[in-house]
């Protein structure tokens, strides 16, 4: 009876609303868990079997090899070989064993295998075996596969590999000192040229807002050559290094600058130009009109540039690697990361580890600056005014 | 946010501050396999470049870099000079875009003599000399051959000496797992008639014989240009080899489809390939080589270069778990010898300085091959390095291979136009594997080659 009281009370279309909402939210953090659960898993466990067997302890078959002849001891006219099919730290309950790769689980676990020759080998549950021989062992280790019950397992080993590799923690503090300046100035110039282009009056003022569109849509890429060029010849004019923290800032602040123009007019714009046209009669200026009311009004949209344009610069790659360089001391944290992965890529372990790791700073910035954007646009201001 | 932007800075400047020397990897003197003598020697003649700089930029990063980085710090301690290497992911971009701006490192480290011929031609590149190209010739394997690969035309418009090559990779091999082999009784083949022969055993005992993935990313594609690229040599002369890539033998000219066709036997006979012949194009080529060790192994042979072991499952000992033969010729053709496909890095200098030349001076003692041979992943053509520092006999096979080969060449798709050797060729493999014959694919890729000009 609830059921269907609540329902009535939700309404059908709002039911079907928020049942799609949770099956696309369940969809789209489908990859995300998936790269989660690998994280914690180890590079042979990756190759071996999909994220999503992680759960659940299999059966799995695997091959080892047993001791070198080398290691053999003569017990009267027989040769033994002991040991343990686990090897470093690994481990499990061994369910079956086979000598031939065609049938790997031919042997049961703890009775002796006649395997012919004279040779017989015994395995248990617990990986110890007895290898013996009625003549001397030659070649090389013996080979065998076992069929392994292992209980599901994780490791952070791939968190410690990334974060104790050399030159993490000085890629993390580069890539502060880059993101944060370079969402800060472009901020601060696109507000006041947001303003300028939306409630001051001058010739030509269309003219700019269409050329400042039409950047938009230039490829950053098209310029790196030149503007390092550029960068290189001041360098040499005045004599200091042409790769610097301020040039990346200033490369940033020019690449990001259109698109912030533009979304800050959009909004600034929109302001209720009764606000604005009766403080001009009260006699305020143009910079205090910009600072008391327009800087307050449109914090939720400088909130919500700054979440982009600290987004684009943290996970950036390219600009940072031709304007601050590629050494050592001048990587960003995805230049670190990327080495990492060596030169031929397809470390997975690795990579959805550092995925974790990358992801950690824009997340506190995300939820830092997310209160702005839900609160109210004119809430205070009307009362206040 | 500001407190930590200063906290941050003050903390960059203090990292950096700190640059700590590097230990060499192993002691000067100690080891006899190592040539100390030519480190010595080097040492004693650049005595008088202290304290100077030189910035390296090449394509080797992670496990790679650090290799790299032992055998530099050899070059730093014996000289006192500060050389620093770096990489990125887009080298071959950074390359173009720090010559063309400015601001090149002193040397780059390039594996596509293609794009350094662009390089040379712009006139970004310093020669090296008649000593250096002599050098090569007469103290590398195939050194012609060597030769030939770092010479260019230099912006005057006439031929130069421009890279040096150090560290070479070996193509033409296939791999498999010796204990499955045995088991199942067969044998290594010595001629390619014996390949196939053994893949159709291996059909007939149930099995599936390879396993191949031309999945990259963005290069989809690459590994089956360095199958087709073995077969024009297994089926053509080494002369028309090199037509074919300076485009006088056109892409559709039978010769070319005739070497795709002998991929096609192998990627688009669905017995053949592990998963069918649509898995050969979507497998990435880092899993294919896990099929070798599946229980039941999921193929036995498997055709890529001598990078591959860094993608076996952890823990496979080469020579044990894993071995590789020579991809065989045709019996019927002995005329073809033995060829060798391989590739190899090249050394340019791109801001000429003492330090740089140096460097040069320093790839040519047998010390700088030596200290790399004996750790991992590096083979040299060069003949007066002890083949005993190889770390292990996988490698030594293949530094031998390499140095006695009777024709070697370079990885095509390396020295094509980037437009065709790292475009139009890749895409045009994944077509032929998708289901277009072959000489649709190569009139197109003909087509994108005239396109350039």
């Amino acid at each position: 009876m609830s059921a269907v009281a609540s329902l009535r009370r939700v309404g059908l279309p709002r039911l079907v609303v928020h049942l799609s909402v949770l099956v696309i939210c369940i969809i789209w953090l489908i990859p995300t868990l998936g790269i989660l659960v690998t994280s914690f898993r180890d590079a042979g466990q990756i190759a071996a079997s999909g994220w999503w067997t992680a759960f659940t302890g299999a059966a799995e078959t695997s091959a080892a090899r047993l001791g070198d002849p080398s290691t053999a001891k003569q017990n009267g006219a027989t040769y033994v070989i002991t040991g343990s099919v686990f090897e470093g730290g690994k481990g499990g309950a061994v369910r079956a064993f086979g000598t031939r790769v065609a049938a790997p689980t031919e042997f049961a676990v703890g009775k002796a295998a006649d395997l012919g020759d004279g040779e017989t080998l015994t395995i248990n549950e617990d990986g110890s075996y007895t290898y013996s021989k009625n003549a001397p062992f030659e070649g090389r280790g013996k080979r065998v596969y076992l069929s392994v019950a292992t209980p599901p397992s994780f490791t952070t080993e791939n968190y410690r590999t990334v974060l104790t590799s050399q030159g993490i923690g000085q890629s993390f503090v580069n890539s502060l000192t880059v993101a944060v300046p370079a969402t800060i100035i472009p901020i601060l110039i696109a507000a006041f040229a947001a303003y300028a282009l939306s409630w001051m009056e001058f010739p030509g003022r269309a003219l700019i807002i269409a050329l400042v569109v039409g950047l938009i849509v230039v490829p950053l890429q098209m310029s790196l050559i030149p503007l390092l060029k550029m960068y290189n010849e001041i360098g040499n004019f005045f004599g200091v290094p042409s790769r610097s923290y301020a040039g990346i800032w200033l490369a940033h602040s020019a690449f990001g600058m259109p698109l912030a123009i533009y979304l800050l007019r959009n909004y600034i714009a929109g302001l209720p130009r009764e606000i604005i046209e009766s403080a001009r009669v009260d006699g305020a200026s143009d910079f205090e009109i910009f600072v008391k009311i327009i800087l307050p009004l449109s914090f939720p949209a400088l909130a919500s540039f700054s979440i982009f344009q600290f987004l684009w610069t943290w996970n950036d790659l390219l600009v940072a690697m031709v304007f601050l360089g590629t050494g050592k001391d001048q990587l960003v944290l995805t230049g670190a990361l990327n080495a990492l992965l060596g030169s031929m890529g397809g470390k997975w372990e690795i990579l959805t580890a550092s995925a974790f790791i990358t992801i950690v700073v824009p997340i506190i910035v995300f939820f830092a600056l997310q209160r702005y954007l839900v609160r109210g646009l004119l809430a205070g201001s009307v009362k206040g005014g | 946010m500001k407190a930590s932007f200063w906290i941050g800075t003050a903390l960059a400047a203090l990292v950096a501050g700190g640059a700590v020397a590097q230990e060499l990897k192993f002691a000067p003197g100690q080891d006899s396999k190592f040539n100390w003598k030519s480190y010595e020697d080097f040492k004693a003649a650049h005595a008088d470049l202290k304290g100077q700089n030189l910035t390296l930029f090449g394509p080797w990063r992670g496990e790679d870099e650090v290799l790299f980085n032992s055998v530099l710090a050899y070059f730093n301690a014996a000289t006192g000079i500060n050389g620093r290497y770096s990489s990125s992911e887009n080298y071959e971009q950074q390359i173009v875009i720090d010559t063309q701006a400015g601001s090149p490192p002193n040397i780059a480290i390039i594996p596509q003599p293609g794009l350094l011929a662009d390089l040379a031609a712009k006139g970004f590149l310093t020669p090296l000399g008649q000593e250096n190209s002599d050098w090569v010739k007469t103290n590398y394997g195939s050194g012609e051959d060597w030769l030939r690969y770092g010479t260019y035309k230099g912006k005057d418009g006439k031929q130069g000496y421009f890279g040096f090559p150090f560290k070479a990779d070996f193509k033409s091999m296939v791999w498999y797992v010796p204990e499955n082999f045995e088991e199942a009784g067969y044998k290594v083949p010595k001629t390619m008639e014996d390949l196939i022969k053994l893949s159709d055993q291996i059909v007939k005992d149930g099995g599936v014989p390879w396993c191949i993935g031309l999945g990259s990313g963005g290069a989809t594609g690459w590994p089956a240009t360095d199958w087709v690229e073995d077969m024009m040599l297994r089926t053509q002369k080494p002369e028309v080899y090199d037509k074919w890539v300076s485009n006088e033998v056109k892409f559709n000219d039978p010769a070319v489809v005739g070497a795709i066709e002998e991929f096609g036997k192998f990627a688009k006979n669905p017995k053949y390939v592990s998963g069918g012949v649509a898995a050969v194009a979507s497998t990435d080529f880092r899993d294919s080589p896990k099929g070798l060790f599946g229980i039941p192994p999921k193929c036995y042979l498997h055709h890529q270069a001598s990078f591959v072991p860094s993608f076996f499952p952890p823990g496979t000992k080469l020579g044990t778990d894993a071995d590789f033969f020579y991809l065989p010729t045709y019996a019927s053709k002995p005329e073809l010898g033995t060829p060798v496909l391989g590739a190899g890095t090249m050394f340019a200098i791109t801001k000429d300085s003492p330090a740089a030349k140096a460097f040069i001076e320093f790839l040519k003692t047998p010390i700088a091959h030596e200290v790399w041979m004996a750790q991992s992943s590096f083979l040299t053509p060069f003949k007066g390095a002890n083949p005993n520092a190889y770390a292990n006999e996988v490698l030594k096979k293949q530094g031998q291979a390499l140095t006695t080969a009777t024709t070697f060449r370079f990885d095509a798709s390396d020295l094509m136009p980037g437009k065709i050797g790292a475009g139009a060729f890749w895409t045009g493999m994944v077509d032929y594997v998708g289901g277009k014959d072959a000489k649709t694919v190569a009139t197109d890729i003909q087509k994108a080659w005239d396109g350039l000009k």
